[in-house]
C-alpha cells in the first residue's frame, strides 16, 4: 500500500526532507500511525496530532491504501 | 446609517482604498467587535492592527502583568509599563492609537466560569493565549455562543492560523485533542523569535476584518502553518470531525 505522509515544525530532521513536502510511503496493511513514528525514529511525544485526510487519528489507526498523513508538533506559545 | 466623518473619511483612506472594504465595509468594521484573549505576542499586534483599521469595540483579556522578558515581542507594552496590567498598558495606547475604538480591558484570566458570558458580548474571539488549556474553554465557549474563532500559535521561528467557524467547519479539538504532554517544550526552553507571533497576529487580524465585512477565503478547512527559517508556508487540510467530543454528533 502507498500513502502520503507530510511532517512539519521540525519533525522533517527525522526523515531529512523538506518542511511539508509531501513522502511517498510504502506501508504494509494494518500499519499503524505508531509503526510510521518508529519506522522514522520519530518519538510519538513529539508528535501533538496526527491528521489522516484531514481528520485526527489517534497513533493505533490502521492506515489504508491511498491515506495522506499530515503530522505535527506541540506548538502551543503566544 | 451614519456616514463617515471628514476626518473618519480621511483617517481610513488606504482601508477605502482596498475594494473587498470601500465605505460601506469601513462603516461596517466602526460598527463590529472583536475579542482578544491574550495581551501578549499575538495579542499585541492583533489588537493593533484591528483598532488601526477601525474596528469599533476591541475588548482585550489577560490577568497577568508586564515583565521584562515580554517586550521583545509583546510589541503593546514599553519599559515604562513593566509591573503594569497588561491590559491597562496594551489600553492606553491602543486609545491613543484610535480613538474611534471603544477599548475594553477584561483584567482576568478567561476561565471556564466566566468565558461564555465574555464571548457573547462580542462578534468574534481572537486566540492570543500561549496555553492549551485556555484555548480548549475558549473552544467551548465560541461553540456555545456561535462566535467565530480565529486561532495561533507560535513556537521559536514556526507558527499556525486557523480560522473555526462553529459547526461549519472544524473546531480546535477537531485537530488537537488533546493538550500537549507536560514534557513538550515551550517557548521558555525553545525561544520565539518576536516577529513570529506578530506574522501569525497580522493573519489572524485579516481574518477577522475578512470575517466581519463577508470577504474573501477564510482559513476554515485548513490550517495555515508557515516556518520563518525556510520561509514556508503551507496549508494543510483539516476536517470537522462527528466524533469531536466538542462539536462531534451527541
Amino acid at each position: 500500500m502507498l500513502i502520503e505522509l507530510r511532517v512539519y515544525t521540525g519533525l522533517e530532521r527525522y526523515l531529512g526532507t523538506r518542511y511539508g513536502e509531501k513522502i511517498p510511503v510504502t506501508i504494509d496493511r494494518s500499519t499503524t500511525i505508531r509503526d510510521l513514528l518508529a519506522r522514522y525514529s520519530i518519538p510519538a511525544s513529539e508528535v501533538s496530532a496526527a491528521l489522516v485526510n484531514g481528520l485526527h487519528k489517534s497513533l493505533d489507526y490502521c492506515l489504508q491504501d491511498g491515506d495522506r498523513v499530515s503530522l505535527f508538533p506541540p506548538v502551543g506559545g503566544g | 446609517m451614519v456616514d463617515l466623518s471628514p476626518l473618519q473619511e480621511k483617517r481610513y483612506h488606504r482601508n477605502i482604498q482596498v475594494p473587498c472594504v470601500g465605505v460601506e465595509g469601513q462603516k461596517k468594521l466602526l460598527r463590529s467587535s472583536a475579542l482578544v484573549v491574550g495581551a501578549g505576542g499575538l495579542g499585541s499586534p492583533a489588537a493593533y492592527y484591528l483598532v488601526a483599521a477601525g474596528i469599533g469595540r476591541l475588548g482585550l483579556a489577560d490577568g497577568d502583568v508586564v515583565d521584562l522578558t515580554n517586550l521583545q515581542r509583546q510589541i503593546l507594552h514599553f519599559t515604562p509599563d513593566l509591573g503594569r496590567p497588561k491590559v491597562e498598558s496594551a489600553t492606553d495606547k491602543l486609545r491613543a492609537l484610535n480613538p474611534d475604538c471603544e477599548v475594553v480591558p477584561h483584567n482576568f484570566v478567561v476561565t471556564a466560569e466566566n468565558a461564555t458570558q465574555l464571548v457573547a458580548q462580542y462578534d468574534l474571539v481572537i486566540d492570543a493565549t500561549d496555553n492549551f488549556a485556555a484555548r480548549f474553554v475558549l473552544n467551548k465557549a465560541c461553540l456555545e455562543t456561535r462566535r467565530p474563532f480565529i486561532h495561533a500559535a507560535v513556537l521559536s521561528m514556526a507558527g499556525r492560523v486557523m480560522t473555526m467557524l462553529p459547526y461549519e467547519g472544524p473546531c480546535l479539538r477537531c485537530v488537537f485533542r488533546e493538550p500537549p504532554s507536560l514534557s513538550a517544550k515551550t517557548t521558555f526552553e525553545l525561544g520565539v523569535l518576536g516577529a513570529i507571533p506578530g506574522l501569525a497576529a497580522c493573519l489572524q487580524a485579516t481574518e477577522a476584518i475578512k470575517y466581519l465585512l463577508g470577504q474573501g477565503e477564510l482559513l476554515v478547512n485548513r490550517m495555515l502553518i508557515f516556518d520563518g527559517l525556510s520561509m514556508t508556508f503551507e496549508t494543510a487540510e483539516v476536517r470537522r470531525d462527528p466524533e469531536c467530543p466538542d462539536c462531534g454528533t451527541p
